[in-house]
């Protein structure tokens, strides 16, 4: 029964945190919006390199011709360049932070939502004016209760010194399994600041002005009645046909957040099926468990099997009196594993700050699940039983 | 037998015995070569509300004979009808439900389901024959006041005395009207007041509802009080005596030879 329990408790607690893990993941991408695209570089298979040069790179004037060919069909078209890492000084103390270079339409489709003041503007772009947007854990941390909008945010970054004003914070609306994760990997998204991405790269560059407005890849979002499949294939070939035919070894590809769903999922798939067949041997366990017992009770009721065929039962009354009780051995087990494993689905997911509904799918497989187990594995005790000869058995001391 | 004799109820249809045996054997097999016979060849006939008893030694065939009455075993040899039934035709899987419907067993040690209550263990062979749950209710409760254990329907065996628990059982054994009851020793475990009070239980049930009762016994005074004692002994029936109180009457009772008025109200099927 101890095994049914374990083997239970694991599929449910399994089930109900891939739920929690799944509404997570599609929580954010909802909030990113599943018709967000990436266009981005990569080397071709047969390429004889498999770095970028700057020639390679995605020009302002290309993306702005590719939003003028797709007017309508594509939104929020928008450039980002990851700057690296700065340092604040904050009480003697320096603090990382993430300097992210971005256009105005960054803002759709990201996993921040603006809590204070304004995001970067065309004419911050344009005028390379060192603004930023920083975080709410940011600004509580500089600034305290004071508004945070209007101040000057000092910040060193590849040994230079600037002072940037803040026009906006930001808070992260990504999902705290999401954060939790991202913190896994070091990079605390709370801790980046968004400046122009011309400013950025300026900076980058170290004032050259000719390398601005040269991306890696840039992101748009699909109008609402576009197929983001079509969309992202379509636009790959506008800028495979028009800008890199006669490239050796670069063109341009798509990523969409779809396909970053569903490599989440899958992902998820596999964890849950080795979880899975874990469970599943833990089942199998307790089914022989279960098989074991039906043995010893049938061996030990000998006499009232004997008892019982004198009255009239038939084998197969005695064997599904056997069969009902390992089934009911099973259930209780069963059951027991539903509790426990809700209870620790749950405990999971308040330590992680998401719950989710309990799987009602989940728990109908695992009740049935349970229930077949007593079948299968009450089956050959109760045929044992059900054979008995009664004068045998009526004897049996 | 007696059938042979005078008949004052010329016309009437002449009854079958509600046990027929015809030359039973019984063999055992231990290892290919050795066969060990049981029985040798009994023929019995015992009739509708006949209360016969049989004694014998240990070892003598009683037990044996009692599985093949009780349809619990087959013979190897020879035919038997019960009730008119060849069992010799029926299919294992259908002894059940004869065991069922037309024997009710009595044995020494009780045997009781331990885990369930009076009520329960009286409705179990019901149950088996597929009775509606509210009559095997009523009927269970009608059982054990016959017996007059009905304040105690919902006591578990070993809650009871051993005279109660054999009560019990005779109500359960009653519980599908058989026709036949077979009772294996059902005195051999009490003392001689409660065997005394099962006894008269048995009587009751023979006297007054007519039922057919095969006692096996080891008490001699038991035995003389039935209406035919047979003596086995290593696996033959030896001796048949007639109890000297049997009228002329019952035997033609039995047999079917009598108008049979009064029997009537007992056989309730």
């Amino acid at each position: 029964m101890l095994g049914i329990i374990i083997g239970i408790s694991s599929v449910i607690t399994i089930t109900t945190l891939g739920g929690i893990m799944e509404k997570s993941v599609t929580d954010t991408y909802d909030a990113l919006g599943t018709t967000l695209v990436q266009i981005g570089l990569h080397t071709k298979p047969d390429a004889d390199r498999d770095y970028f040069e700057f020639s390679d790179f995605l020009s302002s004037e290309m993306i702005e011709e590719f939003e003028k060919k797709f007017e309508g069909r594509v939104t929020s078209v928008s450039m980002s360049d990851n700057a690296g890492s700065g340092t604040v000084r904050v009480n003697r103390e320096n603090l990382s932070i993430d300097v992210a270079g971005v256009s105005p339409g960054s803002i759709n489709g990201s996993m921040t939502e603006l809590v204070k003041g304004r995001y970067i503007t065309d004419k911050d772009m344009d005028a390379f004016r060192q603004v930023c947007v920083i975080s709410e854990k940011q600004a509580a941390k500089l600034y305290g209760d004071e508004n945070p909008v209007g101040k000057i945010f000092t910040f060193t970054y590849n040994g230079l010194s600037y002072d940037f004003t803040v026009v906006g914070v930001y808070k992260s609306s990504m999902s705290k399994l999401m954060s939790a994760m991202v913190d896994m990997t070091g990079q605390d998204w709370d801790t980046t600041i968004y400046i122009p991405v011309t400013t950025a790269q300026l900076m980058m560059y170290y004032g050259d002005m000719t390398s601005v407005g040269y991306f890696y890849y840039f992101t748009f979002m699909g109008a609402p009645d576009e197929s983001v499949p079509e969309l992202a294939a379509d636009a790959v070939e506008f800028f495979n046909t028009r800008y890199y035919r006669d490239n050796d070894a670069v063109e341009v590809m798509s990523y969409t957040a779809e396909q970053e769903l569903s490599m989440f999922s899958n992902m998820i798939g596999i964890v849950s099926m080795i979880i899975s067949i874990i469970a599943g041997i833990s089942l199998l366990v307790g089914g022989i468990g279960v098989m074991n017992i039906m043995l010893v009770s049938v061996t030990e009721r000998t006499r009232e099997i004997g008892v019982r065929k004198a009255l009239g039962a038939t084998n197969g009354s005695i064997r599904m009196q056997f069969i009902t009780e390992s089934m009911i051995i099973c259930l209780i087990g069963g059951v027991i594993g539903i509790l426990l494993g809700l209870l620790l689905g749950n405990i999971v997911g308040i330590a992680i700050g998401i719950t989710a509904p309990a799987s009602v799918g989940a728990i109908v497989i695992a009740v049935t699940f349970s229930m077949a187990i007593g079948v299968f594995f009450g089956y050959y005790p109760a045929n044992k039983a059900a054979k008995y000869d009664p004068i045998e058995a009526l004897r049996y001391e | 037998m007696e059938e042979t004799k005078k008949n004052p109820a010329a016309g009437q249809p002449v009854r079958r015995p509600v046990i027929d045996m015809r030359g039973i054997f019984k063999a055992f097999y231990i290892g290919t070569p050795n066969q060990l016979e049981i029985l040798h060849g009994i023929s019995l006939a015992v009739f509708e509300g006949e209360f016969v008893s049989v004694v014998g030694a240990s070892g003598s065939g009683k037990s044996t004979l009692m599985n093949i009455i009780g349809v619990l075993d087959r013979p190897s040899a020879g035919e038997y009808y019960l009730d008119g039934v060849d069992i010799s035709k029926i299919a294992d899987k259908e002894l059940s439900s004869i065991r069922n419907k037309k024997i009710g067993f009595v044995f020494q040690n009780f045997n009781l389901i331990s885990r369930t209550n009076a009520l329960k263990n009286v409705e179990l062979p019901m149950l088996y024959g597929g009775m509606p749950k509210k009559q095997r209710d009523e009927r269970a409760k009608q059982l054990l006041k016959m017996v007059e254990m009905e304040d105690r329907t919902n006591h578990l065996p070993n809650e009871l005395s051993g005279g109660q628990k054999q009560r019990i059982a005779i109500a359960r054994a009653m519980a599908n009207d058989p026709s036949i009851i077979l009772a294996d020793e059902p005195t051999g475990a009490l003392d001689s007041y409660t065997g005394r009070l099962v006894m008269d239980i048995f009587h009751k049930l023979n006297k007054e509802q007519g039922k057919t009762i095969v006692l096996i016994t080891h008490n001699n005074e038991l035995a003389e009080e039935t209406d035919r004692i047979l003596t086995m002994k290593d696996g033959n029936i030896i001796s048949q005596k007639i109890n000297p109180k049997r009228t002329m009457d019952d035997i033609y009772r039995m047999t079917g030879r009598d108008p049979a008025e009064m029997k009537k109200g007992g056989e309730g099927k």
